[in-house]
């Protein structure tokens, strides 16, 4: 797919944060340690909160200009700090908001954190741009209605794979999970959900409600095809296939588009039996302390022109059809941004089912791995 | 050594309590209190998705004694034992070398141990990554020697060599060890050089005047005086080694989850605190179990 | 401190190891060993892609984008400040546990020793959740403080993990303290502090200097613990990258870390310079 445009998720991102951060003159220049003073100096909005806004973010998923943009806007400077998974963002608010107005779980969690009642219901008079959004994200099944969570991005699990070294398109979960076909060269992601799941799916169930009979045969699966794969990796999956450590891997649509633009040899499928769709979405947590400034900045980023700006630097597909409009033909048909429609159509979100099947589903990858 | 008979701490009241009150109100009010809550953790059990129930129960560390996680962490176990033996292997010398540095040169040459850990953990395994992969530098060089080799033989008529195969050196229990030891060597050489520095050189050199070679002084002489600096290295390397979860999950294969590892996902993904607290304390429990013992084997300093 | 004024040696004595070629050879590994992975690091900050994979030319942009993100420079001067701070108090206390151990007898002293080694033995993972819970829900720490008063959290979860890694190391070198030098040394009359401040204090800081960087490398490094008492203000170097590079290094944190070890180096350098090259050599 040689027109397949950057997909830096990473990609670095000038934020001034000092001034965010009220202490600009203490780091402006590396060593220098000033002592100005920060929540003294935080202006107050026309909203009776302070002029400032805490943002957990995953990193490189904003726009270049997104955060200096809604300050010239709104006179609200954003904090934006970094978590790199969602049981690390889970982990964080578990025991007490630490101060953040906005953050982004991802689909599941988003029930998870609703049902610890972790995050507050939306006002959704105050986000006049919801309408922006796709009929199909409007209203879905982890979140009906969008009380709780506004999509921000979506994004599948599937295939990344080198083409010179596999046969055809290996367009079936068949090839990582239960064949021999590609021993020592395959990569499964260490993430216990998703294996169960997907196991689930390529057997031909729902990735939702994985019936606890068919957890043996999954785990024999597994056990059995342990001896096949090289790596059970943390989500870095698509560096491994660049390096040639491996040549096929599970991973998600984003991160193998990243690297096949750095090499022509890789590609991206999402497998015929369907897969587990995933979508990051904006809420606002318990406690958050501007709730007003959090429904501003949620409702800036719904903007058509804002939400174009996004996807123009972050390439992951937008559920926002207005910003949609906006965006050029070789983001719009890019077949590893946006699969095939008649593989969306057997795919699905996964859902949370509660703790005891977590704990179940990670045993389950503990008694593989201890095999 | 001299003999070192600790006093009584009513011989000088002022004192004594003047270095214990900053280290045990730390202690107390940092370390206990903190963990004391994790412990009480370890009796109860998550209700819905964030509270915790203490309730006395056992049944976490029922669960912990499960055959299951008792082979992780036998497994985990070995591998802490072989990167210690490994560190103390590689270390000692090392620590020797600076010791009987020239002065000037011994704070550059401790510097140049540490420094490389003066990087973050993860840039650093990411660095070990790229040396030791398919493509990495090692197996490139391996292949450049190897094909150079091959030609020099095919010129001469000899025989034609097979391609060069690259080596395994990643994702599997050797990168892990590697990688451990990579991690915990300073943590080694520290302590070793701390009570090596110093030590009375006049045994070294009355020993080797009296012609016992420079090994036999070495392991009659040095490495019993630098005991406590090997058993405070073996300390501090051990058992971090023992609570890695990083290292295996970077470098390791299909095979070497240890149990820090699991550890880890009961704090993260999934979500089962108690049984992490448990889990947790069940590793000290054993390492204190094992350092009691060791205690019990070893002949009190005072005494020898 | 006779025992510090060795006759200087011209030429290689029986016990200069490191003149030694088996030694050298040694030494010459382990340092090979520790820093070809550094040194691939410091080269790929050069490297003109966005992967640290194949190297596809030079370039300074990335050392451009470290010095304009200013939320970088926040979190190295965070970090450095935690650790400058966490390494100092850290050594008085384990300088104080140490010789409280070695010096005297006392009850309950094997429950201070136990409890010492609990930051050593405890998964840093759960140390981490404990002060989690401890710093939001039995003494919530004002987030609002200005800074670096809002690195209090931080600073002390670090001193308590570290401190008694500094008494292992110091008590191991007090085991070979003279104890008949400071029995001199009180008998001519100094006083208890006095024979603490002049004989023993100067004997210990070997140790010190282990201890402290053992102290300052613990913490520098520190995510795990880090991670769980950060708040959205006090994002630290680590906490900062391990977010950056979960999925994958990108020449800047290259940069970034090079960066670091240059300052580290520096500021280490300059501390050295500043005792004077004779205390210089007297604390080691």
């Amino acid at each position: 797919m040689p027109e397949t445009p950057a997909l830096p998720r990473r990609r670095p991102h000038r934020r001034s944060l000092l001034a965010a951060l009220g202490a600009s003159g203490a780091a402006a220049v590396g060593l220098s340690f000033g002592l100005d003073g920060c929540s003294d100096k935080v202006r107050r909005g026309a909203n009776g909160e302070d002029a400032k806004l805490n943002f957990y973010n995953w990193d490189t998923y904003i726009g270049k200009d997104t955060l200096k943009d809604f300050r010239a806007a709104t006179g609200v400077d954003v904090n934006m700090s970094l978590f790199a998974n969602n049981d690390e963002l889970f982990a964080k608010l578990r025991a007490g908001n630490p101060g953040f107005d906005v953050i982004v779980p991802t689909n599941e969690f988003v029930t998870r954190l609703r049902v610890a009642d972790l995050i507050q219901p939306l006002d959704h008079a105050r986000i006049p741009n919801f309408g922006n959004l796709l009929p199909e994200f409007q209203t879905v099944v982890f979140d009906p209605d969008r009380r709780y969570s506004i999509p921000y991005t979506w994004l599948v699990l599937g295939i990344g794979y080198r083409k010179s070294r596999v046969d055809g398109v290996p367009d079936s979960w068949k090839w990582l999970f239960d064949s021999d076909r590609y021993r020592g060269r395959i990569g499964l992601f260490s993430e216990a959900d998703d294996l169960v799941r997907l196991a689930a799916k390529y057997m031909g169930h729902s990735v939702r409600n994985v019936p606890e009979s068919l957890l043996p045969v999954i785990e024999a699966m597994y056990v059995r095809q342990k001896k096949h794969v090289r790596v059970f990796h943390e989500d870095n999956g698509q560096d491994l296939l660049l390096s040639g450590d491996i040549d096929i891997v599970l991973e998600y649509n984003g991160d193998i588009a990243q690297v096949m633009q750095e090499d022509d040899d890789l590609a991206f499928v999402v497998p015929k039996e369907g897969t587990l769709i995933n979508s990051d979405c904006l809420c606002i947590p318990r406690g958050a302390p501007r709730p007003d400034n959090a429904h501003r900045f949620i409702n800036y980023l719904l903007d058509a022109k804002v939400g174009a700006d996004i996807s123009n630097t972050i390439m992951y597909p937008t559920p926002n059809g207005a910003a949609l409009a906006l965006m050029p033909d070789s983001y719009r048909q890019n077949r590893a941004i946006f699969p095939p429609k008649d593989r969306m159509a057997v795919s699905e979100y996964g859902d949370f089912e509660g703790v005891e099947r977590t704990h179940m589903f990670d045993e389950l990858l503990t008694r593989v791995k201890a095999a | 050594m001299a003999e070192n008979v600790e006093e009584p701490w009513t011989q000088a009241r002022g004192m004594f309590a003047s270095l214990l009150a900053g280290p045990v109100l730390f202690l107390f009010a940092f370390l206990l209190a903190p963990l004391a809550i994790i412990w009480g953790y370890s009796f109860g059990h998550t209700q819905g998705l964030k509270d915790i129930v203490v309730d006395g129960t056992f049944a976490n560390y029922a669960h912990a004694l499960n055959p299951l996680y008792l082979s992780i962490l036998f497994k985990s176990l070995v591998f802490a034992v072989l990167t210690t033996g490994i560190c103390l292997v590689v270390g000692f010398p090392v620590a020797m070398a600076i010791t009987f540095a020239k002065p000037q040169s011994r704070a550059w040459l401790l510097l140049l141990i540490m420094l490389p850990f003066w990087t973050n953990l993860l840039i650093r395994t990411y660095a070990l990554m790229a040396v030791l992969r398919t493509q990495g530098y090692i197996n490139v060089f391996l292949g450049f020697l190897w094909n150079s080799l091959s030609h020099l033989v095919a010129t001469a008529h000899l025989a034609h060599l097979a391609p060069f195969q690259p080596l395994d050196l990643l994702y599997n229990n050797f990168a892990v060890i590697l990688g451990l030891v990579y991690v915990q060597l300073p943590f080694m050489v520290l302590p070793l050089y701390s009570a090596m520095d110093r030590l009375d050189r006049s045994l070294l050199e009355a020993s080797l005047d009296l012609g016992a070679g420079h090994l036999r002084t070495l392991f009659q002489i040095v490495v019993p005086l630098a005991m406590p600096g090997i058993a405070s290295g073996v300390l501090v390397t051990l058992i971090p080694s023992l609570g890695a979860f990083l290292t295996p999950d970077l470098l390791g294969g299909v095979d070497s989850q240890m149990i820090a590892n699991v550890i880890e996902r009961q704090f993260k993904a999934a979500n089962d605190w108690p049984f992490g607290a448990a889990l947790s304390f069940l590793l000290m429990y054993v390492t204190f179990a094992a350092i009691a013992l060791q205690s019990m084997f070893t002949p009190k300093r005072g005494r020898r | 401190m006779a025992e510090t004024q060795r006759p200087p040696r011209p030429k290689p004595g029986p016990l200069d190891y490191l003149a030694r070629w088996p030694l050298r050879l040694w030494v010459a590994g382990t340092v090979v060993f520790l820093y070809a992975p550094l040194a691939t690091l410091m080269v790929f900050s050069f490297n003109n892609s966005r992967r640290n994979i194949v190297w596809r030319g030079f370039t300074l942009d990335y050392y451009a984008q470290v010095l304009q993100d200013e939320s970088l420079q926040h979190a190295f001067v965070n970090s450095l400040t935690i650790a400058l701070v966490s390494t100092v108090l850290s050594v008085i206390l384990g300088a104080a546990t140490a010789l409280l151990l070695w010096r005297f007898r006392f009850p309950f002293k094997p429950g201070l020793e136990g409890a010492l080694s609990i930051p050593i033995v405890v998964p840093e993972i759960c140390m981490g959740v404990a002060f989690l819970v401890f710093f939001t829900k039995v003494v919530p720490w004002p987030t609002a403080l200005p800074w670096p008063l809002n690195l209090g959290a931080i600073i002390i979860a670090h001193v308590s993990f570290s401190f008694s890694f500094v008494a292992s190391v110091v008590r191991a070198r007090l085991a070979s303290f003279n104890r008949e030098m400071e029995e001199a040394a009180r008998d001519l009359g100094a006083s208890e502090w006095r024979t603490l401040m002049d004989i023993i204090v100067p004997h210990m800081r070997p140790g010190l200097f282990a201890g402290g960087l053992l102290a300052f490398t613990l913490s520098l490094d520190d995510f795990v613990i880090t991670f769980f008492t950060s708040g959205p203000d006090t994002i630290t170097f680590p906490v900062k990258v391990y977010s950056m590079i979960r999925f994958s290094v990108t020449p800047e944190v290259n940069a970034a870390s090079t960066l670091l070890i240059v300052i580290t180096v520096a500021l280490t350098a300059i501390a050295l310079r500043l005792q004077g090259s004779d205390a210089g050599h007297d604390a080691l």
